[in-house]
């Protein structure tokens, strides 16, 4: 494998989205690539840091109760196309 | 919505007392499945339409047409999934046909969200002491939005969300392919976009070739 085949194959092993067969070669590559290493840690952490510094907010109560209310009742009809 | 109007209160008592067993089920099935994806939703909203009462309708309107049509959802596969994907068309048909151009943020508004719960919330991995750590909650999410939708889109929907490359590319319909490559793309643009901060702080980058 070269460095450009495994350069698309760096953020599908990040999130766990390879082939075994795929993953072989991958890490095999890896293991003798100090770039493509780099850059596979690169993606990684990039990873991380979304996951750790967007915020998720919860929903506003208002929200909540017309969601609950719309399922239950079930009175309304949607205006999907508006 | 507060239902102080009697006439109205009437009507929907009585509409509920005539719902059949089957209705029931299905509100109780979709009660389960698909109510707790609500603050993802929401969220997702809000990365969508940057505005909070936005966010709200574009919301609504997802439940309203995932209970409708909850019959043609296929059960065992993944309802987030599948509210994801009505909310983006609801999104797509709403908003963006109309009114705001794409990719044009509030940086302003997002200031104000991020302070508004800046203090709630610790950060927990303190351990990495690497120049990523400075970063601000605020510049993230700046950079994130910086980036061209194809990308943001299944960096948000795989990084945020979880979702997996498959039910991606049938969210987005595109081939699982051109997920990948979104994604490996993405996250170097994001990189560089996230470096710019960090050297604003004075950092280095240890891995400068
Ligand atoms: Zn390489």
């Amino acid at each position: 494998m070269n460095c450009k085949k495994a350069g698309v194959l760096i953020s599908a092993s990040v999130d766990g989205e390879l082939s075994a067969s795929e993953e072989q070669g991958f890490l095999l590559h890896l293991s003798e690539c100090k770039e493509c290493r780099v850059e596979f840690d690169d993606a990684k952490k990039t990873k991380l840091i979304i996951q750790e510094k967007i915020i998720q907010f919860k929903a506003p109560d208002a929200l909540i109760v017309a969601i609950m209310q719309l399922t239950s009742l079930n009175t309304k009809e949607p205006h999907l196309y508006e | 919505m507060d239902k102080t109007d009697p006439t109205r209160q009437t009507k929907t008592r009585t509409k509920k007392e005539s719902l059949s067993r089957e209705e029931r089920q299905k509100q109780l099935e979709f009660q389960n499945e698909a109510v707790g994806h609500l603050n993802a939703l929401y969220n997702y909203a809000l990365h969508l339409t940057m505005n909070p009462s936005d966010a709200e309708d574009l919301v609504q309107e997802t439940y309203l047409k995932a209970y409708r049509f909850f019959n043609s959802f296929e059960r065992g596969t993944n309802c987030k999934a599948w509210l994801f994907k009505i909310l983006k068309n609801n999104y797509i048909n709403r908003f963006r046909k109309n009114s705001k151009e794409p990719g044009k943020v509030d940086y302003d508004l997002i200031k104000d969200f991020y302070h508004s719960i800046k203090d709630t919330r610790s950060d927990t991995s303190e351990a990495e002491s690497d120049y990523f750590h400075s970063l601000l909650h605020e510049e993230v999410y700046q950079a994130l939005h910086s980036l061209p939708e194809e990308f943001r889109e299944v960096i948000q929907l795989c990084d945020i969300e979880g979702f997996t490359y498959e039910e991606i590319a049938n969210m987005v319909e595109s081939p699982i392919g051109t997920v990948r490559s979104r994604l490996y793309r993405g996250r170097k643009l994001l990189r560089n976009q996230l470096e710019g901060y960090a050297k604003k702080y004075g950092f280095n980058n240890d891995n400068d070739q």
